[in-house]
């Protein structure tokens, strides 16, 4: 009977990318950390993280709860951005702290989602709001 | 389990850019130091930085995961180029020439360096609060 919450697209998709912004802020707190690390190259999620959820939603069929279990967000090496620094850093330390509150935000949003889910089946049980 | 992700890092950060901070007040403190325990004028002292790793998830996905690193001092070495030199006979310090030979500290680079480390040091304390915030707002799952 709990097992539609816990199944429900939403839910799973806010899980797996809850996971996927908390490996993220990592790999922003590894950059900032190394900002001045000669030689030292900016990590992120890895792109295709990023590629496989869209693919999921390419379709006009939505996407089972096996496909979202079968993502799986790492951290790689950031690839597409250039050195302009001397000692070969790729770190430029606004773009992360963008990037920080930015993933601080999308944090919000994905407890937000979770929080609602769990406290629709909560209200579900008692049968009150709070 | 870590509830605050990316600390580890950041810790090290923040090591590493105190002990800048500490390197540059001793340079600053003996701009004119023409005396020192080995001998002559003080020598400016520089921060390395390597980085270190802290974990790696490379069984799981492969070399192409990087994994996570931190900061720390590599080590503290000494600035070789030589000193100004002036002439100042009545110098305790002067050679037979009556030169003194003044420290290689330039307090412009020294400036200049203190407010790259400060803003660093900012930076990465900016991101432990973000951490504790996104912990805190984890926590609050379901509340």
């Amino acid at each position: 009977m709990i097992a539609p919450v816990a199944n429900s697209i939403n839910y799973q998709l806010a899980s797996k990318l809850l996971d996927a912004s908390v490996m993220r802020h990592e790999a922003i707190a590894t950059n900032i950390a190394n900002a001045e690390t000669p030689g030292f190259r900016r990590i992120d999620v890895a792109s295709d993280f990023t590629r496989a959820l869209r693919s999921q939603f390419a379709g006009n069929r939505p996407p089972s709860p096996s496909d979202i279990a079968a993502l799986n967000p790492h951290l790689a090496e950031d690839t597409h951005v250039r050195s302009v620094r001397p000692d070969g850093n790729s770190v430029e330390i606004e773009t992360e702290l963008m990037a920080m509150s930015r993933n601080r935000v999308d944090h919000e949003f994905l407890t937000e989602i979770v929080s609602r889910h769990i406290k629709q089946l909560k209200m579900t049980i008692t049968g009150r709001v709070t | 389990m870590d509830l605050l992700t990316g600390i580890s890092a950041t810790s090290g950060a923040l090591n590493s850019q105190r002990t800048r901070l500490d390197i540059i007040a001793q340079n600053i403190a003996n701009a004119r130091t023409t005396r020192s325990p080995d001998g002559g004028p003080y020598q400016r002292r520089v921060v390395n930085f390597e980085s270190e790793l802290i974990r790696s998830n490379s069984s799981a996905f492969g070399a192409k995961d990087p994994g996570l690193a931190t900061v720390r001092v590599a080590g503290v070495t000494i600035d070789p180029t030589p000193g100004p030199t002036f002439n100042d006979p009545g110098h305790p310090d002067a050679d037979a020439q009556g030169m003194v030979t003044l420290p290689n500290v330039n307090l412009a680079f020294e400036m200049v360096d203190l407010i790259t480390a400060s803003r660093a040091y900012e930076a990465n304390l900016n991101v432990a609060k973000n951490s504790r915030q996104m912990a805190m707002r984890t926590l609050e799952i379901g509340k």
